[in-house]
């Protein structure tokens, strides 16, 4: 499914939630929503699930969403970052959720169990007695299985271990080609799994627009750790902005893209210093300031 | 029309299971036994001794209960509705589905209403037949089918009164103390509370008069207590004059019939303000 949107705005009183935002997502791209805070995600998704209304145009396929709404309500599917706390059963809220789009219970089930969930051992359960990354998963089952052309996911693994949002990102890979997915995640790993574009939202206005590779060198951030002995090497890790913590290991957040720098840098300096190196990445983007130079 | 019922029918199906697990429906049939028992102890007993036009007293004490009482159930039980959706998350679920805002509203509707209503259906005829069974009198039907009949009037106007509160108000504290209000607005405003007003404020006779029909309140208790002799004691100077200008199939318009249009009117000035204003 095409979305267009063409200079959308929406203001809650005085606020401006969104200014002259247009953007066009072509039909199977997918692409990530980021933005600090406040700077009108879920503003912007929720116009799109139609639970709130704003200025300016909206296109799915390029028929107008405000007016066709019941007709292309079919083709959306959202799922919202927490799950909500129905007291109706399991079983219900599925069949409920899965009745309205005709999908059969067996068939959530199936991607459910995939997800490490057993809906029908828990079908009797009140949706809202689950833990949240079970009530995740259910919800992750009903989008993942509905058929939709178009996926609204808000930070859709947030309340995933590790092996189940491995599952999730392999389930979305399987969704045909022509689903177009718009992702609101700061998580790096799913930005990197499930998304080739990213488009970056600051106080209501769009900023940025681009590919994801391109964004994710500017803003991708590592943490290297050294435990390292003598003088030398303190004064060489400080002048290069270790900090040094409590235990005694020297830490420095950098991007990611200068990471294998400095550990070759490490390694051939203070070779026989060091008794230690660890370097993870940051799971979570902190969206700042956007990378300027690629068009909008 | 069947893609809205059983867009209808999913949205109910969700309601009820949190009508029923938060235990509102066992306290609604708990609430309508007790009255229904207190009238069948109170006035069915006294209306053996002294007859059944004679059980005025009861039946007053009864019916002011009872319409106490059952606008304030309903505006507590839908008073909310609207914003504890919103803030669950249930209403995000479930409209970024194929679900219209339409059905969605009228489905929690017909919930609630039910919810109100159907434990009241239950709980009168109940009460009336084990009364009867055991202290050996009739059971004025004719009675209780009126006293049903007003009691699931008033029930379906505070009903769509307290969804349209809930449409109106976006927090959950503040659309309970409204509902608190208008209850307590709808009370006071009955007979005595209103020749107050009509002394304190210098109105004309015939705008108290007028303001007493309006009040959905006071045409249930008129409606109710014209079952039995229309004196002055029962009904009060308001609904004494009411009464006596508009006759009996009159209080029972007041007291059936213009709840209902109340009730309509609220519900679809609600339903028109939900399905245009921002939900989130």
């Amino acid at each position: 499914m095409r979305v267009e949107l063409d200079r959308i705005g929406k203001r809650f009183g005085n606020v401006r939630a969104l200014c002259d935002v247009s953007l066009e997502l072509p039909a199977g791209s997918r692409t990530a929503l980021i933005g600090p805070n406040g700077s009108g995600k879920s503003t912007l998704v929720r116009l799109l699930t139609g639970m709130l209304g704003g200025d300016g145009g909206l296109r799915f396929d390029g028929r107008p969403v405000p007016t066709e709404r019941g007709e292309l309500a079919r083709r959306v599917a959202y799922m919202p970052q927490i799950a909500p706390r129905l007291a109706a059963p399991v079983a219900d809220v599925v069949r409920a959720v899965g009745g309205l789009r005709g999908l059969p219970f067996d068939a959530i089930a199936a991607v459910a169990a995939e997800l490490g969930v057993d809906l029908v051992a828990l079908r009797r359960r009140p949706f809202r007695a689950l833990s949240g990354g079970q009530r995740q998963k259910i919800l992750a089952a009903l989008v993942l299985s509905s058929g939709a052309d178009l996926l609204l996911l808000d930070e859709p693994t947030a309340s995933m271990d590790p092996k189940s949002r491995a599952v999730f990102f392999t389930l979305v890979e399987r969704l045909p080609a022509t689903s177009t997915i718009l992702l609101c995640s700061h998580r790096l790993d799913e930005i990197r799994r499930l998304v080739d574009r990213v488009v970056v939202l600051e106080e209501g206005r769009l900023v940025w627009s681009g590919q994801a590779a391109g964004y994710l060198d500017e803003h991708a951030v590592a943490v290297v750790e050294v435990h390292a002995e003598g003088e030398q090497a303190y004064a060489w890790l400080g002048e290069r902005g270790f900090l040094r913590g409590p235990t005694g290991w020297w830490s420095r957040t950098l991007p990611v893209r200068e990471r294998a720098g400095l550990l070759r840098d490490l390694s051939r300096t203070l070779n026989g210093a060091v008794r230690d190196v660890t370097a993870r990445d940051v799971e979570r983007l902190e969206p700042g300031d956007a990378p300027r130079g690629e068009p909008r | 029309m069947s893609t809205l019922r059983a867009e209808v029918a999913v949205v109910a199906r969700l309601d009820l299971a949190e009508v029923l697990r938060s235990r509102w429906l066992v306290f609604c049939l708990v609430v309508h036994t007790a009255l229904a028992a207190m009238f069948v102890l109170v006035g069915l007993r006294e209306s053996g001794v002294v007859g059944f036009t004679g059980m005025g007293r009861a039946l007053m004490s009864w019916s002011h209960a009872l319409l106490f009482l059952l606008p304030l159930l309903a505006l507590t039980a839908t008073g909310q509705v609207v914003n504890s959706a919103r803030d669950d998350g249930t209403l995000e679920l479930l409209l970024s589905n194929p679900v219209s805002r339409a059905a969605w509203f009228l489905g929690t509707s017909l919930v609630r209403v039910g919810a109100l209503v159907v434990p009241l259906l239950v709980a009168m005829p109940l009460m009336a037949i084990v009364g009867s069974l055991t202290f050996g009198q009739a059971v004025p039907w004719g009675f209780l089918l009126r006293g049903m009949a007003v009691s699931s009037a008033q029930l379906v106007c505070f009903v769509a009164i307290g969804l349209a509160l809930s449409t109106m108000v976006r927090n959950q504290a503040k659309a309970l103390m409204l509902s608190v209000l208008v209850w307590a607005g709808a009370v006071a405003l009955i007979d005595f509370g209103l020749i107050g007003v009509m002394l304190q404020w210098n109105l004309p006779a015939k705008a108290v008069f007028a303001l007493a029909c309006l009040n959905p309140v006071q045409g249930a208790r008129l409606a109710l207590l014209s079952a039995a002799e229309p004196e002055l004691s029962t009904f009060g100077p308001v609904g004494f004059f009411v009464a006596n200008h508009v006759g009996a199939a009159g209080l029972l318009a007041i007291g059936i019939g213009w709840p209902l249009l109340l009730g309509l009117c609220a519900w679809t000035t609600a339903l028109a303000r939900f399905r245009r204003r921002d939900l989130l």
